[in-house]
C-alpha cells in the first residue's frame, strides 16, 4: 500500500476546492496552505482514502467553521461522504480555547503560600484525628498493633543503623580533621575533643540523623500509604472496621519515636569514634588521653540536648509522612508528588525546629 | 470472499506449566463484529494478547492483515500497530496526562502533525466517543468508570485503526452505561467500517451488537456462529451460560 500524499488546490475559476490522494493523519504533515476565504464546494473525485482524522483536516483546509452549513460535497465516494458528515457532526468541541496564561512570580508565590497554609491546616486536622484515636486506644491495650509496631521498628531502626553509623563516622572524621588543623596552630590540640563533642552530640548527630530518616523512612511511609490509597486498601480496611490510624499511623509514629533517639545515640558514638581515629593520627592524642578528656569535659546535658530533639523530629517526620500518604489522590502521579512533598516538608520542619531549639536553649542557659 | 483480517492457525501455548491453548484455529474477516466468550481461565485474554503481539505462542501462526505477527521485525510491528487499536479492561489511561493528551498521545508519537492539531483531533475522537468537551482537561482520576472507558475508546480510535480490540468493554459499568457503550461501539463500527474483536462476559452485548460469537473451551474453539446457532451446540458450559439470561432478549439483534 503506497502512501500518496494528500493534495488540495483551489480552482478560482469555478470556486471549487479540489482534493485528491490519501487523507489520513500520517500523510498530512500540516494543513495545505489555501486561500483564507472558506470554500463552499469541495470536489473529492480524486480522494483514494479518507479516515476521520483526514476528514477533519479536509474540512479545516476548506476553512469550514462549525457554525457554517457544511460545504457542498461533490463526487465523493459514498463511504467518504458518510465519514465527512459524521466528523462534521462531532466537530463542535474541537474549537480550541486559548491556552492557560503563564503565571508571573507574584501569582506563583501566592499559590505556593496558599498551598503551604493548606498543608499546615491539614496537618493540624490530622493531629486532631490522631489524638482522638490515641485517647480511644489508651483504654484498650488489646487493640494496639504490636506486631505492626515491631515490623516498623525493624524497618526504621535496624535497617538504618549502617547508613547512620557510616555517615556520622565520616562527619566525625571531617570535623576532627578541620578542628585539628586549626587547633594545631595554637597548640590547643586537646581542645579538639571539646569542640568535637559539642558539635556532634548537640547539633550534627540529631539533625543529620533526622534528615537521613526523613529521606529514607518518611519517603517510604508516604509512598507505601499512598499506594495503598490508590489500590483502595485503605478503604477496604475502613469498611472492615479497622481504623487506618490505629493499624497504620500509630505504629509508624511510635516506631519512629523510639527509633530516632536510638539512632541519634548510635550516631553520637560513630561521630566520636571517627574523631578519635583522626585525632590519634593527626594530633598524636592517644585513645586513652582522648577518652580521659571525654570523661572530663562531657556533661550529661550536652548529650541530653541532642537526644531531646530526636523524638520531636521523629514525631514531625512521622506525622507529615503519614498525612501526605493518606491524602494521595487516586493516581500514580499523585504518589510521586506527595512523596516529594513529604521530604521537603520534613526538611523544612527539621531546620525550623532546630533553629527554635538552639535559641531556646541559649536563652534558658542550657 | 472478504479479506481475512485476523488469522490464528494451530496456536499452542502453555503458561506456568498449564496448557492454555492446544491447536487453536480461528479467523475474522473484514467488517465483522466478533465476540470471544468462554469460561474463566479458558484463555480469552491470553488469545487477545497473543494476537496483538504482547505474548508469543509456543507453536503456531498468527497473521494480522495477512502479515505474520510472530515473524515481524520491530519496525514492521510498529507499522502494524498503527492499524489496530486496543481498549484495555481498566482503560489503562496514563494518569500523569489529562484526558485530551491521553487521546492525542498516539497522534503525537506517530504523525508529524502540530501538537495543536493533534489535540483538536483528540477532541473530535472524544466527541465521537460521547464525552462532553469539559472532560477534555480533566485528569483520569477525576472520571467515573464509564467515562474512563470512553476515553480509552477514544484513544484506541485516535489513529483511525481498521481493527479494534476490546477487552471486556462493558465490565464494571452499570447496565445503562453498558448498553450505551454497546450502541456506541456498533455505531462506530458501522460508520467507520471497523472490524471489532471483543472479549466479553456480557450476554446483553452478545444479543445486541455481535455478528458472530467464538466460544473457547478447553484450549480450543468449541464453536462459532450467531447466538442462535450456538444455542444448538450441546455443551454444559454453553447451556448454563445462556440459561443465565431470561429468554425474551433473543430478538434484539441488529445495528
Amino acid at each position: 500500500m503506497g502512501v500518496t500524499e494528500a493534495r488540495a488546490y483551489y480552482d478560482e475559476a469555478q470556486g471549487v476546492l479540489i482534493v485528491s490522494g490519501d487523507w489520513h493523519a500520517e500523510s498530512l504533515a500540516a494543513l495545505p496552505v489555501l486561500p483564507d476565504s472558506p470554500s463552499h464546494i469541495i470536489d473529492g473525485a480524486g480522494v483514494t482514502q479518507l479516515d476521520t482524522n483526514g476528514a477533519w483536516m479536509l474540512l479545516a483546509a476548506a476553512g469550514w467553521q462549525v457554525s457554517d452549513p457544511l460545504p457542498e460535497l461533490r463526487a465523493f465516494q459514498p463511504q467518504h461522504q458518510a465519514i465527512l458528515e459524521l466528523v462534521a457532526r462531532h466537530s463542535a468541541s474541537t474549537a480550541m480555547e486559548p491556552g492557560p496564561l503563564h503565571e508571573g512570580v507574584l501569582a506563583l508565590t501566592g499559590r505556593g503560600t496558599l498551598a503551604m497554609g493548606k498543608h499546615g491546616l491539614g496537618l493540624i486536622n490530622f493531629i486532631g484525628h490522631l489524638s482522638t484515636e490515641l485517647i480511644y486506644l489508651v483504654s484498650r491495650p488489646s487493640q494496639w498493633r504490636w506486631r505492626e509496631f515491631g515490623a516498623q521498628l525493624n524497618a526504621v531502626f535496624v535497617g538504618a543503623i549502617p547508613i547512620v553509623f557510616g555517615m556520622l563516622f565520616l562527619l566525625g572524621v571531617v570535623f576532627a580533621y578541620l578542628l585539628g588543623s586549626q587547633a594545631q596552630q595554637y597548640g590547643a590540640n586537646i581542645f579538639v575533643v571539646d569542640g568535637l563533642l559539642l558539635a556532634i552530640l548537640r547539633e550534627v548527630s540529631p539533625v543529620i540523623v533526622a534528615v537521613l530518616i526523613a529521606g529514607r523512612t518518611g519517603a517510604a511511609i508516604t509512598a507505601q500509604l499512598g499506594t495503598m490509597k490508590v489500590t483502595e486498601e485503605i478503604d477496604a480496611m475502613t469498611t472492615l472496621g479497622l481504623s487506618p490510624m490505629a493499624v497504620l499511623v500509630i505504629p509508624r509514629v511510635l516506631a519512629l519515636l523510639l527509633a530516632l533517639p536510638l539512632l541519634v545515640f548510635i550516631g553520637d558514638i560513630a561521630g566520636i569514634v571517627g574523631g578519635m581515629l583522626v585525632t590519634h593520627e593527626q594530633l598524636d592524642i592517644s585513645y586513652y588521653v582522648f577518652m580521659d578528656r571525654v570523661a572530663d569535659v562531657l556533661r550529661l546535658k550536652t548529650l541530653l540536648v541532642g537526644l531531646f530533639k530526636a523524638p520531636i523530629f521523629a514525631v514531625f517526620i512521622a506525622l507529615i509522612a503519614c498525612r501526605m500518604g493518606l491524602s494521595v489522590a487516586r493516581d500514580a502521579r499523585s504518589v510521586g508528588e506527595h512523596t516529594t512533598s513529604t521530604v521537603v516538608q520534613c526538611l523544612v520542619a527539621i531546620i525550623i525546629l532546630n533553629a527554635i531549639f538552639t535559641v531556646m536553649f541559649v536563652r534558658l542557659d542550657i | 470472499m472478504a479479506e481475512i483480517v485476523i488469522d490464528v492457525r494451530d496456536v499452542t501455548i502453555s503458561l506456568g506449566g498449564h496448557s492454555i491453548h492446544r491447536d487453536l484455529n480461528m479467523s475474522v474477516t473484514r467488517g465483522e463484529v466478533i465476540a470471544l466468550i468462554g469460561g474463566s481461565g479458558t484463555g480469552k485474554s491470553v488469545l487477545l494478547r497473543e494476537i496483538i503481539g504482547l505474548l508469543k505462542p509456543d507453536v503456531g501462526h498468527i497473521d494480522l492483515f495477512g502479515q505474520s505477527v510472530l515473524d515481524s521485525t520491530p519496525e514492521q510491528m510498529n507499522v502494524l500497530r498503527r492499524r489496530f487499536g486496543v481498549l484495555f479492561q481498566d482503560g489503562a489511561l496514563f494518569s500523569s496526562l489529562n484526558v485530551e493528551d491521553n487521546v492525542a498521545t498516539p497522534l503525537f508519537e506517530h504523525t508529524q502533525l502540530a501538537h495543536g492539531t493533534c489535540r483538536q483531533l483528540a477532541r473530535l475522537k472524544l466527541d465521537m466517543a460521547g464525552l462532553l468537551p469539559d472532560a477534555a482537561k480533566k485528569r483520569p482520576s477525576e472520571l467515573s468508570g464509564g467515562m474512563r472507558k470512553r476515553v480509552a475508546l477514544a484513544r484506541a480510535l485516535a489513529l483511525d485503526p481498521e481493527l479494534l480490540f476490546l477487552d471486556e468493554p462493558t465490565s464494571g459499568l452499570d447496565p445503562i452505561s453498558a448498553r450505551a457503550f454497546d450502541t456506541l461501539i456498533r455505531l462506530l463500527a458501522d460508520s467507520l467500517g471497523l472490524t471489532v474483536f471483543l472479549v466479553t462476559h456480557d450476554l446483553d452485548t452478545l444479543f445486541s451488537i455481535i455478528d458472530r460469537v467464538i466460544v473457547l473451551s478447553e484450549g480450543r474453539v468449541l464453536g462459532s456462529g450467531t447466538v442462535t446457532e450456538l444455542k444448538n451446540i450441546d455443551d454444559p458450559w454453553l447451556s448454563d451460560y445462556f440459561a443465565a439470561r431470561a429468554p425474551e432478549g433473543v430478538n434484539a439483534h441488529g445495528n
